[in-house]
């Protein structure tokens, strides 16, 4: 039986150890184990990608939210609107700030509506959050108005979307801030957690150096009470690496949901890329109201699928003192109950595609 | 001669007896198996790696995370230290010590040292208040605070211990480790540590099981398993990978650790009949202070910096501006003169180099450096 496992880092990694290494070996030659020449190079890389000014390495995707919610002076009393179906990082982060995640409902391509953000705008809202979820880019138009109208920073979580466009514009170069992660199951990833931002913004910039070496501006001078959230210079230089994968990868990726979408649309919910868009497909998700099964189905099989995510966060346990309750975001909680990735990563080859796509029309034949 | 302060050439040239394979080479033949496992988040290195620490530390539990910083940071976190709360710490240490209690929203409130750059014990008791939740005494330079004083006061006031050993790995209390005393032990991994791997890393030692699983909550998100979030969390695991590196170094630290002892021994001998000019610290024998730095309170010490410079011999300060004078801290009110010791400290300190990979002549030609330049 043909295996298609979901996630295949061994695969990933096969090729690319031999250059992985040397490029290690290159930054325990210099000993900069710490903000050294690899995270600099990084970040030109990151910043010339997305085009924007600048980018900041860190310790991870999380991080990055947290840090440029910090910067920004967003706290105690105050109100970030997010989205309910998205990773966790997303609201604990505007939780971990000490503000409140005002979730808003999505629309049926999982990404956030502007219609239900504006009705969630308050005295008390000091920025949005749009999440490009699964690598499909949120509608940014109306929601760069909505800001604009009610002086709101734009703070993308863009951790599943490098190389997504938005009417020619790279993702993470759409709002204020753009924040991604370069966590191991992402498509531009480390072998260990990182995180960047990219922005535009010179003074978020220079406060992010800062607070990601604990505040301090020099060696001995501290000016502010900081972090300790540094990109690791092995992860700076192992991205290096594979930065110059990463347009073939994501390539790639395109292909292998087209092909999905090409055996698979008249028989399930196939995610589409809206025009004037490019989605990089960090996850392909049907919908389908035997989810479950399909899951099992597969899995039987030898095709690895996930969920992501079945729970939304207002309904989580650590969210209850938000007093978010089932119902209140009807397509949020009718798409948990239907979503499924299907494995779309670069290392799956035509055949992969349309096995675990004959597989899914032959569980919905019967 | 050159004496250096950073010692990771060395370490990493270095071959166990009678073996041609480097640190290096090991741990790069590790590296290899590990790139190619995909094994990259909270992996089985890891969770290996912390058992042994656990064991070495003689402590319940450890849990790797992303720096010494986070290490304090997430112990408060994980023993309800919040906004509005006060915690105690030594006036003389790095920043990221205050830094992780005014992360948690807390007021860091500063006690002044002692001759032995670690908190001044007898002045704890004046500074808690109503709001003060817990001490956080410093094994500072690699020494550590008393700790039997320490633990007293908190537990008649019923305050939490959170050990800021960063500095201190393999060190000795009373025969207890360091970071097995208090609730919890913060430790660094940082590229200048006793033990150091190859970036950012931090560990947490604790023998409170709820505390622990606390802990493995806040460190990953909050997340019970994949889908469900007990409580909001961060972001912060010591990498796998660093976990890999970490395996092949820690069978070395008590071996690395008696070294450095042994160079400060030396110094210490050498510089005892400097009275006037050097004051060595004095040494406890309840004590195993491992010298993460060795430093002294020294006169004239900017011309001395410069002298030792000037000769190849790599001193530092460790630090020279007091932390509550930093401007992080002018929200808190400090002013000159609240902290006479760790003043005179800062003016007067100079860390010497005394790894665990100098050379007896790089010693010799250290302390000549050293007694030459007062001897003008």
């Amino acid at each position: 039986m043909r295996k298609v496992p979901y996630v295949d880092l061994v695969r990933q990694h096969a090729p690319l150890k031999k250059d992985i290494l040397a490029a290690v070996e290159h930054v325990l030659d210099r000993g900069d184990f710490i903000l050294g020449e690899d995270v600099e190079k990084f970040e030109t890389r990151l910043a010339d990608y997305c085009g924007t000014k600048y980018a900041v390495g860190l310790n991870s995707g999380t991080d990055a939210l947290f840090l440029v919610m910090k910067v920004y002076g967003i706290g105690e009393g105050d109100e970030v609107i997010t989205a309910p179906n998205s990773f966790l990082a997303s609201a604990s982060t505007i939780v971990a700030v000490g503000a409140t995640p005002v979730f808003a409902d999505v629309r049926d391509d999982l990404n956030i509506d502007p219609d239900e953000i504006k009705k969630k705008i308050t005295s008390k809202t000091k920025a949005i959050m749009p999440v490009h979820l699964a690598g499909r880019p949120a509608d940014m138009e109306p929601i760069c108005e909505l800001a604009k109208a009610h002086n709101l920073k734009i703070i993308e979580d863009a951790a599943q979307a490098i190389g997504a466009e938005y009417h020619g514009v790279k993702t993470g170069a759409l709002g204020d801030a753009g924040c991604f992660s370069l966590h191991p199951l992402k498509t531009l990833n480390g072998c260990g957690d990182g995180g960047a931002v990219t922005t535009n913004d010179e003074a978020l910039r220079d406060t992010l150096l800062q607070y990601r070496n604990i505040g301090l501006k020099s060696r001995n001078e501290s000016e502010l009470w900081g972090f300790n959230s540094r990109l690791d210079s092995i992860q700076a230089a192992i991205l290096n690496v594979k930065f110059d994968q990463l347009e073939k990868w994501t390539e790639r990726r395109i292909a292998n949901a087209a092909r999905y979408r090409e055996r698979l649309g008249s028989t399930v919910r196939c995610p589409e890329t809206a025009n004037g868009t490019r989605s990089v497909y960090h996850t392909f998700v049907i919908l389908t109201e035997r989810r479950d099964a399909l899951k099992i189905f597969l899995e039987k099989n030898g095709v690895g699928s996930s969920i992501h995510y079945p729970i939304p966060i207002h309904l989580q346990k650590a969210a209850k003192r938000f007093g978010g309750k089932a119902g209140d975001f009807p397509v949020t909680e009718t798409n948990a109950g239907q979503m499924l990735s299907l494995p779309v990563h670069q290392d799956l080859n035509d055949e992969d595609i349309d096995y675990v796509a004959d597989k899914v029309k032959e569980f919905f034949a019967n | 001669m050159k004496v250096p302060f950073s010692y990771l050439d060395r370490q990493f040239a270095l071959s166990a007896p009678g073996e041609d394979a480097t640190l290096t080479d090991n741990i790069f033949d590790d590296l290899k198996k590990f790139v190619a496992s995909g094994d990259f988040t909270l992996g089985k290195s890891l969770v290996e790696f912390e058992k042994k620490f656990a064991k070495h530390e003689g402590t319940k539990h450890a849990l790797g995370v992303n720096s010494g910083t986070d290490a304090l940071f997430l112990s408060l976190k994980g023993l309800g230290i919040a906004p509005g709360d006060e915690v105690i710490t030594c006036a003389e240490t790095f920043i990221a010590t205050a830094g992780s209690i005014a992360q948690t929203g807390a007021t860091p409130v500063f006690v002044d040292a002692n001759d032995e750059f670690t908190i001044d014990v007898e002045k704890i008791e004046a500074a808690i208040t109503p709001k003060t939740k817990a001490i956080m005494p410093v094994w500072y330079t690699g020494n550590a605070p008393e700790l039997d004083r320490v633990l007293d006061i908190a537990k008649a006031k019923n305050l939490k211990v959170i050990e800021d050993s960063c500095c201190a790995i393999d060190g000795e209390y009373k025969g207890k480790k360091a970071g097995s005393i208090g609730d919890a032990g913060g430790f660094s991994f940082h590229p200048l540590k006793n033990l150091n791997v190859w970036s950012d890393g931090g560990m947490i030692t604790t023998n409170s099981d709820e505390l622990a699983a606390q802990i493995t909550l806040l460190r990953n998100h909050g997340f019970k398993n994949r889908d469900e979030v007990e409580v909001f969390g961060y972001n912060s695991r010591l990498d796998t990978f660093q976990a890999v590196v970490a395996l092949r170094m820690i069978g070395d630290v008590a071996a690395v650790t008696d070294r450095r002892i042994a160079a400060a021994r030396r110094y210490d001998q050498s510089f005892a009949d400097m009275e006037g000019f050097i004051e060595v610290p004095k040494r406890s024998t309840h004590i195993r202070h491992v010298f993460h730095l060795y430093m002294l309170r020294v006169k004239n010490r900017d011309a001395l910096l410069s002298h030792l410079q000037k000769n190849g011999v790599e001193a530092k300060i460790h630090y020279p501006i007091p932390l509550p004078y930093q401007k992080a801290c002018a929200h808190l009110g400090y002013k000159k003169g609240d902290f006479p010791k760790t003043e005179r400290d800062c003016d007067s300190i100079i860390t010497l180099p005394a790894h665990a990979h100098l050379t007896e002549e790089e010693i010799s030609y250290t302390i000549e450096t050293v007694r030459g330049f007062y001897s003008k």
